[in-house]
């Protein structure tokens, strides 16, 4: 029970890590990001070259890979997606198509087999009788803190104060004298860095292989749909939902049914509440 | 736009000669085989098209349908051991139940959400392939189908046969009045309901019958490859075909069948490239997107022929 | 006279805010009846309510003596009510004959069997004969209201109602606009339901008027007796005038 406590919220925290990203991009630049995925495995995979093989600590490797995606997001945010805004499905398309050619790319670059990725704290603990490896620990206190952080900085900064605005309605914010497309640019790094950090600390105890974004992608969708797309809580919330249901699910039936949660949840949601929790813009 | 001149017409009857009498020209089972799997692909595009072409609610999750189709041949084949040209109508009634069950809930929402929620639905099949792997034969899938026709060639012909019919019926449909309501839901539901139509009932219907041909596809794949694994039911399938379509001109459907079978036979040319090969496509799509929304085939065919309408 | 129309009691809110007040009122077979009122009046969302484009918070409606509340917008077309909008929304890469066509599609048009025949003769009716192949993107306002028109005609509705159809039209062809619709009246046998606030022409087409304000009735009767009520004045002026006009 209490081993399902510690493992849900580790779950959770990863996948609100990148269910928040994915919400703030689309609540404030309206865009459904299917490359989300590839941000997180591009991480994951910038972390093993950093570490295995041009031989960098860890903890500069973090922040060097985390960097580095987020440099990737806005790159293609700014030459593929900005001039395709006004069709939301053009949008998923070439979003799609990227993460297809990242999938690939990775695939042709570093093949099918796992790669390994050494683990920033090397320990397991135990709590209350439970072990759990230090990563996963750190993991989950990362997250939880990257989130307060991100929160912090919405509420109480004016560059948050901005990105809210562009939120609530891009061409009054832009008459207001805010640089919208610079905004979008920022949000799609931290979206981005924020993915790349999951897939960063996911690195050491999960399998590094070139489709490990899909399902991840697939997840952290299926909570930004059952929060409400745009809604930060309701992905936290929904995350919470969602990683516990999933741990519950692999230890009371079995862990190949835990995909099926999270896409299960989706197809509900969207026939009985399609703006989910708390989501302000219904999807009909 | 609409209209469907003579010029089409022995447009159409010179592309289905060359392809039909290619394989005989050069006598070769690899390439019967290509051109096979390029009229499979041809019915999976234009049906793909006949409804998000003209509703312009675009699916992407039609792998489900042509899943669905494959895998009845399969268990009908392997599992019950029934004649395998059962497998060709029953994988249209799956197909098309399968677009009832899903179509109903999904098709009010708006664009992205339906295209979403379909291709979750298809991602949902694929997982419970392979968790009720003793059904399903997991990952591997099912495999050892009979063959429908035992000739290479004939079998092609056959294939090329329902390729035909299924673009004449098709582009029938969407020249007709039905059509028309179709392109109107495109363009305002709230004024179709304004006009009477119950937007509903055509959306649905135009599913079933997307549904109807790429299940149909999907089963003249299955007793083709004589097998059926779980990647069919994958996203790759449905936005390949998806690519087809925008590469052909999206709404013509002539153009989507002719984009399947040369986009098809490029990928078999480029098989020297190996893993390239998914890369390739995805950077077509995006140089589509950006370049050439009305996509190659059927805008080129226009302008070539312009001058003898 | 038959009653065509009988709307009881029906409100709306949204939230807080009560857009529709117990509108009540009856529309007799073949009357020309307008309903006059300021901006935010509730007026378009009462046309909504009507047509099965929003459902009513309470309040019955009856049309040809059955209720209608429920249905979807499509059902209250084929029963034989039609609107057009305020905001035209044709369909796009169509051509005119196209734009009508669509409605003769409805099952309440079924009987016509040459439906393409019938969606070139509605153009002609409405004074757009001859046009059919033009594309729909390049016709001006004014015209677009005569397409509005003609596509709620092919549904051979028994009540049609129109939202605003003078809004953004200079007076040349504010007064063709009228005269096509004071002649479908007449032949068509078409009973008329007509928002506007352009007073003049309004006042020259219709027989009666319903008044609203915030919602809420606040008059019936012929429009010489309107204008001269002093609610409706206050409406429109402000109150101090209207105490001017019954001094």
């Amino acid at each position: 029970m209490l081993q399902i406590l510690i493992y849900g919220a580790v779950s959770s925290a990863i996948y609100a890590m990148l269910a928040v990203g994915f919400t703030l991009i689309f609540g404030v630049a309206r865009i459904l990001n299917l490359a989300h995925g590839s941000f997180y495995a591009l991480g994951a995979y910038a972390a093993y070259v950093l570490t295995s093989l041009l031989g960098v600590p860890l903890f500069l490797a973090a922040p060097i890979a985390v960097l580095l995606v987020a440099g990737f997001g806005v790159v293609m945010e700014r030459f593929l997606v900005r001039s395709l805004r006004a069709s939301q499905l053009a949008v998923l398309m070439i979003t799609l198509a990227v993460s297809l050619a990242v999938e690939q790319a990775l695939f042709i670059t570093f093949g099918s087999e796992y790669r390994n990725v050494p683990s920033f704290v090397a320990d397991k603990l135990s709590i209350g009788g439970v072990d759990i490896s230090g990563q996963r620990l750190l993991a989950l206190v990362a997250g939880v803190l990257v989130l307060l952080l991100l929160w912090l900085f919405i509420q109480r900064t004016r560059l948050g104060a901005a990105i809210l605005a562009v939120s609530q309605d891009p061409e009054a914010a832009q008459y207001m004298g805010i640089p919208t497309n610079r905004i979008f640019s920022i949000v799609m790094a931290i979206s981005a860095g924020t993915a790349a950090l999951a897939g960063v600390l996911v690195s050491p105890f999960l399998t590094v292989q070139p489709t490990m974004g899909l399902l991840p992608m697939v997840k952290a969708f299926a909570i930004v749909i059952v929060g409400g797309l745009g809604s930060i809580p309701g992905s936290i919330i929904a995350s919470l939902i969602l990683g516990y249901s999933e741990t519950m699910v692999a230890y009371l039936i079995s862990s190949s049914w835990t995909e099926l949660v999270s896409l299960v949840a989706v197809v509900i949601t969207l026939m009985i509440r399609p703006s989910g929790i708390l989501g302000r813009r219904a999807a009909f | 736009m609409r209209s469907i001149s003579p010029i089409d017409i022995a447009g159409g009857i010179v592309l289905v000669a060359i392809l039909a009498l290619a394989p005989m020209l050069v006598a070769s089972n690899y390439l019967t085989g290509v051109l096979t799997v390029c009229a499979i692909y041809g019915i999976w595009a234009s049906s793909w098209d006949f409804m998000s072409g003209l509703t312009g609610r675009e699916n992407f999750g039609h792998s489900l349908f042509i899943g669905a189709g494959a895998y009845t041949a399969g268990f009908l084949s392997n599992i019950w051991s029934t004649s395998p040209w059962i497998s060709l109508p029953l994988g249209v009634v799956i197909a098309i139940a399968f677009s009832l069950l899903v179509g109903f809930p999904t098709l009010r929402l708006r664009g992205p959400y339906f295209a979403l929620a379909m291709l979750s639905a298809s991602a949902i099949l694929q997982r419970l392939c392979l968790i009720f792997w003793e059904y399903t034969g997991g990952e591997e899938g099912l495999y050892g189908l009979d063959p429908l026709i035992k000739s290479p060639l004939h079998y092609y012909w056959f294939v090329l046969g329902i390729l035909v019919v299924t673009v004449i019926v098709l582009t029938l449909l969407a020249q007709s009045h039905w059509g028309l309501l179709l392109r109107a839901i495109r363009g305002d539901e709230a004024t179709c309901q304004a006009a009477g139509i119950n937007v509903t009932f055509y959306k649905i219907a135009s599913l079933m019958i997307s549904a109807g041909f790429a299940g149909l596809g999907g089963a003249l794949y299955a007793h083709y490859q004589l097998q059926v694994s779980p990647p069919l039911f994958s996203v790759v399938v449905s936005i390949t075909v998806i690519i087809m379509v925008y590469v052909g001109g999206i709404g013509s459907i002539y153009g989507a069948a002719v984009a399947a079978i040369l986009l098809t036979l490029l990928t078999e040319m480029l098989r020297g490239f190996g893993e390239y090969r998914l890369w390739i496509y995805t950077l077509t799509l995006m140089l589509i997107l950006f370049f050439l929304p009305n996509g190659l085939i059927a805008p080129l065919w226009r302008r070539m022929t312009e001058r003898l309408r | 006279m038959t009653v065509l129309l009988e709307v009881d009691g029906v409100t709306k809110r949204f939230g807080g805010l009560t857009a529709v007040k117990n509108a009540t009122f009856t529309l007799q077979k073949g009357e020309f009846t307008g309903i006059l009122g300021p901006n935010g009046a509730g007026k378009t969302t009462l046309f909504n309510i009507l047509t099965g484009f929003m459902q009513p918070t309470s309040g019955t409606i009856r049309f040809n003596g059955e209720p209608v509340r429920e249905l979807a917008p499509y059902k209250v077309v084929n029963r034989g009510m039609a609107r057009t909008f305020q905001l035209t929304r044709p369909f796009l890469g169509m051509n005119l004959l196209e734009n009508v066509l669509v409605a003769c599609m409805s099952p309440r048009a079924s009987e016509d069997k040459d439906k393409e025949a019938r969606a070139s003769y509605l153009l002609g009716q409405v004074g757009l004969g001859g046009r059919d192949k033009e594309p729909v993107e390049t016709l001006p306002y004014g015209d677009l209201r005569r397409l509005e028109i003609a596509r709620a005609l092919a549904t051979r509705p028994d009540l049609l109602l129109l939202d605003e159809p003078f809004a953004g039209l200079g007076s040349g062809e504010i007064e063709q606009l009228a005269q096509l619709i004071r002649r479908l009246h007449r032949e068509e046998n078409l009973t008329i339901l007509l928002i506007e606030h352009k007073l003049r022409e309004f006042m020259a087409l219709v027989s009666r008027v319903i008044a609203m304000n915030f919602g809420e009735i606040i008059a019936v009767g012929p429009p010489e007796e309107i204008v001269k009520n002093p609610k409706v004045i206050e409406a429109y002026i402000g109150k101090t005038e209207a105490e001017h006009a019954s001094a």
